[in-house]
């Protein structure tokens, strides 16, 4: 987690997030919804060098709904010989939305979990208590279910020491340091110094940045060691008023900016043995 | 009871798709994210939550006075 590691050619995990459930096609018609538009970019980001799909699901009418994750997971699967699927249990629905996530059949592999609520608008902070937060990391180590620790503001970094002191998560911890506007970090590079400098013994860190700085935020951390993330669920654009025609457009970009930088990308295989996935 | 500003629809005056998405009457096609506080889900209610909402009862009250 460190230069030194970026020296020793770590190497990098890259994850695709395709969807999300903030935006869809009326920001940019070329956000996936449907489960065979998903599996479709998911296929085609595995083919330039993904090795996990973070995803959501959505109804016919493009909105959130994690009932739907089951045939998103399985159009996935019909399409890629290997990938890590990664299903949300973020948003901001109840615990029952969320924990739809961990139920598919196979389980997913990992699977998000934020650790705390968030403002939006004027008028909202979303539903997530410690309880909340605290069930979900149970019934993932039940189900051999790899956390991926949303760290959405510095604040945040506190429940990753809380969870591992409280053996709801197994070591290596999977730290998802996330800057954007509104309730996240600022994206600024002396934060991501701040945050990696700071994580838990033995882990590992991942980062997701939104807009104009996934680009930047996301070099810095292979820098200091860290995976990356990249998809049209944190950034619509491929450059500055350029719409993304794609995800893969955007893992493009970020594959040429990794090897770029004289790392080599890890496969789902190596993905799992670097983050600690349990493959059941 | 979901918001009386929001409907399904397929196209406005600016943008067309080729299935229904939700519509507010004042801002045009919204978000899935604001499309939960539009239908009253998950414990929203449009009438507390919607910053859209609000400002247009506040707009009506003021015109009522």
């Amino acid at each position: 987690m460190t230069y030194d590691d970026y020296l020793d050619g770590k190497t990098v995990v890259l994850t695709v997030a395709t969807t999300g459930g903030v935006h869809g096609k009326e920001a940019n018609p070329n956000v996936p919804e449907q489960p065979e538009e998903i599996a479709e970019d998911v296929r085609a980001c595995v083919e330039l060098g993904a090795a996990v799909a973070h995803v959501h699901a959505r109804d016919e009418h493009g909105e959130n709904d994690a009932s739907r994750l089951q045939a998103v997971d399985d159009a996935i699967r019909d399409r890629c010989d290997d990938v890590v699927i990664q299903n949300t249990t973020g948003g901001q629905g109840s615990l029952e939305e969320r924990i739809q996530g961990i139920r598919t059949d196979p389980p997913p592999e990992m699977a998000s979990l934020d650790l705390g609520p968030f403002k939006r608008g004027r008028h909202i902070v979303t539903d997530h208590t410690r309880a909340n937060v605290d069930a979900l990391a149970r019934e993932m180590a039940d189900r051999g279910i790899k956390p991926e620790l949303e760290v959405f503001n510095s604040g945040q970094l506190n429940e990753v020491y809380r969870l591992l002191e409280e053996g709801l998560v197994d070591e290596p911890a999977y730290v998802n340091l996330i800057f954007g506007g509104r309730s996240f970090t600022r994206p600024r590079p002396a934060n991501l110094l701040a945050l990696a400098s700071d994580l838990p013994d033995g882990a590992e860190f991942n980062v997701l940045a939104t807009g104009p700085h996934q680009l930047p935020m996301t070099t810095m951390g292979v820098l200091l060691g860290g995976h990356v993330r990249v998809g049209m669920e944190d950034n619509l654009f491929v450059e500055r008023g350029v719409p993304a025609e794609s995800n893969a457009r955007l893992v493009e970009r970020a594959v040429s900016v990794i090897e770029g930088l004289g790392c080599d990308l890890a496969t789902p295989a190596e993905a799992r043995r670097i983050l600690g996935v349990d493959r059941a | 009871m979901p918001c009386p500003h929001l409907s399904y629809r397929r196209r406005d005056e600016e943008r067309s798709f080729d299935h229904e998405r939700p519509h507010c009457a004042a801002v045009g096609f919204v978000s899935p994210m604001r499309a939960d506080v539009c239908n009253d889900r998950y414990g929203f209610d449009h009438a507390t939550h919607c910053d859209v909402y609000r400002e247009l009862a506040e707009a009506e009250r003021a015109a009522d006075d």
